[in-house]
Formats: C-alpha cells, sequence, structure tokens
C-alpha cells in the first residue's frame, strides 16, 4: 500500500508538469479514439441497420458473426492485421505496419463489431409494428433507417460508447501493428505498457491515471447524452 | 353504435369505379393455404368488413390485397395506392401531429402541405386535442385513434385496415365506433376493414365479407347476411346457435327468435341459465334440439319446464346443416 502511494505522490508531478510528450500522447490517443469511433460508426451502423432491419437471406448468419466477433481477442486482430499489411501481405503495397494510420485501422476495426452488434440488437429491439407499419406506408430504405436510429436511440449510443471504450483501452492490436514506437505511435494504454516494461512504474501511473481521466470524460459527454434521450422518453411518461 | 350499418351507408353502386379487385387469390405459409380461392372487387365509396372467427386468414387475407405477402396463386389489381393501418397501432416516440407528418413524409406528401393534413386527419378523428400530446404519454384508446388518424391522414385510393378496434374496452370502442364511423367514410375511396366483433362490423359497414378458414363465404349487405345467410356455417358464425330438427329440415336461430311464451307451441326444459346484465341466457333443451333465448328477469331456473314460440330462423336441408353436436363449438 505504501508502494502505491509512493508511485502515486511520483505521478502526480509528471502530469501537473504538462510533459510534452504525456500531451502528445494523450492528442493522439484522442485522435485515435475520435477518428476510429466515427469510422466504426459510419460503416458499422448501416451494418447493424441491415441485419437489424433487413430481411435477406443471410441475416442471422451475419448477426451471429457480430456478435462473436465481440469476443474477438484484440492480440490476434492486431496478428492478422499485421500479416495482412506485412510487406508480403495481401494489402502490403499500404506500407501501413508501424504506421499511425494501422493504429486508426485496427482500432476502427476492433470497433466495428460493437456498432454492429449492438446497433442490430437495439434496433430488433423496437416495437415490430412501428417499422412494418413505415414500410405499409411506404417508406423507404433511409426513411426506415432514420426511424429506426431514432427511435433505437438510446441503444444505439450504448453501442458508440462500447466502441469508443475499446478504441481508448484496448492496447494489443496497437502494440502489434504499431510497433508501440516512443513518442510517435503510442496511445495513453500503449504507453503506459511501454514505461510499465521498462520498469518505469511512476510514469506507468501517470499514464494511467490520465487515461482514466480521457475515458472519464468522452464516455461520460456520451453517457449523458444518453441520458438525455433516455430522460426525455422518461418526461413524456411523467406528463400522463 | 346505433348509426349502424343500415342508416349511414355510402351511395357506392355498381357504377363507382373498381379500385381493388382480387381473383382467384391463393396464399400459402409452408404447406398450408391460410388464403384459398379469395375473389373481391371494393369500389369506390365502399365501406366494407371483413369478419371471421380467430385464425380464419384476415389479417393474411389484409396483407396480401395491400401486396405486402406473396400470393401463390391469383391476382390483385389495384388502381390507386393502397394503405394498410396494422393492427399493432405502434407509434414513434414523438409528439402525435409530428407521428401524422412522419407518416405523410413516408407517403411523399410534400412537407409544407404535412401538418395542415396531419390537423385535419386527428380533427376527423375526433383527437385533434391529442395533436402536442407526446406519443408515449397516449392511453390504448388514443393510441388507437392516432393510429387510424395516421392512415386517412395519407388519403389513400384503398384504405386497408387490420383489427382497429382491437383490445379496446366496450366504452372506449363505441365512442371510437362512432367517431371513426363517418372518418372512415369518402366517397372516392374503397376501405376494407377487419373486425372480430360482429357489432363492429354492423356498426361500421355498408358491406360484410365473412372469411372462414381462409376462403370467402359470405358477401353482402350486413343485414342481408344477418337475415338470410347463405350457409349453415356462415349462420353459425353470425350468432345463430339454436338448432332444431324439423324433417328433412334443420331450423336455425338466434336468440331473438326464441320467445319464452305460456301459449307457445313447443315445450322445453332449461338446462342452462347464464347470468347477463338485465336478464338470463337460457340454453333450452328439446327433443329436436337445442335453442338459446335471452330472458328478461326473473328468468326460470335451470330444470323448470317452459313453453316457447320461434319467431324466425333460417332453415337448411338437415344434411348441410351437419349433426347437432356441431353447434357446441360455435357457442363457445
Amino acid at each position: 500500500m505504501h508502494e502505491l502511494w509512493e508511485l502515486l505522490r511520483q505521478a502526480v508531478p509528471l502530469i501537473t508538469h504538462g510533459n510534452p510528450y504525456l500531451m502528445s500522447v494523450i492528442w493522439f490517443t484522442v485522435q485515435v479514439a475520435v477518428v476510429a469511433t466515427a469510422a466504426a460508426t459510419v460503416i458499422g451502423l448501416p451494418l447493424g441497420l441491415a441485419i437489424g432491419l433487413g430481411r435477406f437471406r443471410g441475416r442471422r448468419g451475419l448477426q451471429i458473426l457480430a456478435n462473436a466477433s465481440l469476443g474477438l481477442p484484440p492480440v490476434l486482430v492486431g496478428l492478422f492485421l499485421f500479416f495482412v499489411f506485412a510487406g508480403q501481405g495481401p494489402l502490403g503495397g499500404l506500407h501501413l505496419p508501424v504506421t499511425r494510420r494501422a493504429i486508426f485501422v485496427a482500432q476502427t476495426i476492433l470497433g466495428l463489431p460493437y456498432v454492429v452488434a449492438l446497433t442490430a440488437a437495439a434496433v430488433q429491439a423496437l416495437p415490430s409494428g412501428l417499422p412494418a407499419q413505415a414500410r405499409a406506408l411506404g417508406a423507404g430504405r433511409l426513411q426506415l433507417a432514420i426511424l429506426a436510429v431514432r427511435e433505437a436511440r438510446i441503444g444505439v449510443l450504448a453501442a458508440i460508447i462500447a466502441a469508443l471504450g475499446t478504441s481508448l483501452s484496448e492496447v494489443g492490436a496497437v502494440v502489434i501493428v504499431g510497433g508501440n514506437v516512443y513518442g510517435y505511435d503510442q496511445t495513453l494504454a500503449s504507453a503506459a505498457l511501454y514505461e510499465a516494461n521498462a520498469a518505469r512504474y511512476a510514469d506507468a501511473v501517470a499514464i494511467g491515471i490520465v487515461l482514466t481521466g480521457l475515458i472519464l470524460v468522452l464516455m461520460g459527454g456520451v453517457g449523458v447524452l444518453q441520458q438525455q434521450q433516455g430522460g426525455i422518453r422518461l418526461r413524456f411518461r411523467s406528463a400522463t | 353504435m346505433s348509426a349502424g350499418s343500415d342508416n349511414a351507408r355510402s351511395t357506392a353502386g355498381a357504377e363507382a369505379p373498381v379500385l381493388l379487385r382480387a381473383a382467384g387469390l391463393e396464399v400459402r405459409r409452408g404447406q398450408r393455404a391460410v388464403v384459398s380461392d379469395v375473389s373481391l372487387e371494393l369500389r369506390a365509396g365502399e365501406l366494407v368488413a371483413l369478419l371471421g372467427p380467430n385464425g380464419a386468414g384476415k389479417s393474411t387475407l389484409l396483407d396480401a390485397l395491400g401486396g405486402a405477402l406473396p400470393l401463390t396463386a391469383g391476382a390483385v389489381e389495384r388502381t390507386g395506392r393502397v394503405a394498410v393501418a396494422l393492427q399493432s397501432p405502434d407509434l414513434a416516440r414523438r409528439t402525435v401531429v409530428a407521428n401524422l407528418m412522419l407518416a405523410l413524409g413516408w407517403w411523399g406528401v410534400p412537407k409544407p402541405e404535412r401538418r395542415g393534413r396531419a390537423v385535419a386527419a386527428l380533427e376527423a378523428i375526433g383527437a385533434g386535442h391529442l395533436a402536442r400530446r407526446p406519443a408515449a404519454t397516449l392511453s390504448g384508446g388514443e393510441r388507437r385513434r392516432v393510429h387510424l388518424a395516421r392512415a386517412i391522414a395519407v388519403a389513400p385510393d384503398v384504405l386497408l385496415l387490420d383489427e382497429p378496434f382491437a383490445g379496446l374496452d366496450a366504452e372506449v370502442r363505441a365512442t371510437l365506433l362512432e367517431d371513426a364511423l363517418s372518418a372512415l367514410r369518402s366517397e372516392t375511396r374503397a376501405t376494407l376493414v377487419v373486425v372480430h366483433d360482429r357489432a363492429e362490423a354492423w356498426a361500421l359497414a355498408d358491406r360484410l365479407l365473412v372469411l372462414i378458414d381462409g376462403r370467402l363465404v359470405g358477401d353482402g349487405p350486413p343485414r342481408e347476411l344477418l337475415e338470410q345467410p347463405p350457409s349453415p356455417g356462415v349462420a353459425r358464425f353470425l350468432g345463430y346457435d339454436g338448432s332444431l330438427r324439423d324433417g328433412d329440415a334443420t331450423l336455425l336461430t338466434r336468440p331473438p327468435h326464441v320467445a319464452l311464451d305460456p301459449a307457445g307451441p313447443l315445450r322445453a326444459t332449461v338446462t342452462r341459465a347464464t347470468a347477463m346484465e338485465d336478464g338470463f341466457r337460457l340454453e333450452l333443451t328439446l327433443a329436436e334440439g337445442r335453442l338459446y333465448s335471452v330472458a328478461p328477469l326473473p328468468a326460470p331456473r335451470v330444470g323448470d319446464t317452459v313453453r316457447l314460440r320461434i319467431d324466425g330462423g333460417v332453415r337448411f336441408p338437415a344434411t348441410a346443416a351437419g349433426p347437432l353436436d356441431e353447434f357446441a363449438m360455435l357457442r363457445t
């Protein structure tokens, strides 16, 4: 307990003194979280909606695949991407390994199953009569998708929160595809691992504290938005 | 309810244009034919009720007519646009008027027209006061009312409604029926309403279709069908629960046809008495069959012998009417 307290005592000045290295890692982590979550949402939302609302053959298989992907170990995803992006790999021409772009791609892929699976589940939980009625009154696919996202917005936001959480805290794939190069393509999570491996535990704890704070700020912001959506519904109910 | 089928009829006649024509319709689910050989026409100005027992295929037929289900045989010709209001009155999480405007958007109505049409439809169904209410705060009856308004607002050429009064208590249903009666009637639109309750059919429609086991077994004005059912099956479904063997024929009766009368020609034993609001529903057993009647208070008791007369009923050849036991099914 004494050692932990001592580590915290050493870590706090590292945070408060505005270390440029730490600032650059924070900035890159925020970039990765925002870009990867946005990309996973842009790609995953239509897929989730298609699985949740669609009536095509293979829909159930896709949903099982999306659900199973939630349990994929990030290290395996990192390894897979590393070999795909390696010089001899099918996408070797993109020269992605040990680049920041590789981190963005890896975190997007890791966030994607959350957006797809949880969006599909949220949309499927809607009263089935509403999408069916919309179809019966001539709603097109885009109108149906907008209706479903709006009605299932609390569940859809939960999907985005889950993807954001993955992109902030995941470390396995980042280290493998990015190489965890000091001061270049480190996120807060991979930087904490780097410092811990180098036995600089005070630095690792300092980064951990910052990461926790960042998670609280970003997730809290989205969470407040989600609660507001739920609150609107509750206020409606209380008006009866 | 009193503004029933015989005094608020449309002028739709043979000269009114046919807006929907189905010929030889068949819909299968797996190996089972849910709808078989259904042919019908809906004309502009008609308000038609589709009545049938549970599982008769009413909703399936409606979906097929609306184009939501593939046909295994037959064809449907539609003139103009068809709107289907499904049985479940699910609304989006927004205000009532916004729900109607949303539906008008799906239907393709230009944005500037939506609010006016939405408000007009709500007013027509007596739901104008609900316009600004969030849909989540509506009661079951209000929800049904808004669901109906949404269907009316889009102003289709053919409107198909699937049990719009389902799940409502008697009082709310009666009020909604009265309001719906004028709102659903249109000189230019054909409206088909699936109903589960005979009273709804009498109250609303100028034409009644009876669907039993996926087949259309009755088609005509409600009063005509009730007084002259085309078959014993339709008669039973329309409330002819009593039967009396009379030579080679079977007389089918409804409770109003059977009157307790001390000077009546028939003698029966009361074998069951079920209390009702203003009297008793009596099961009367005779040597030739079993009849049902409604008696005011004080009513005879079980085991009493009573005299009665029969005023009306319909006769079918005994073979067509089937064995007497078959009627038990209809009394449930």
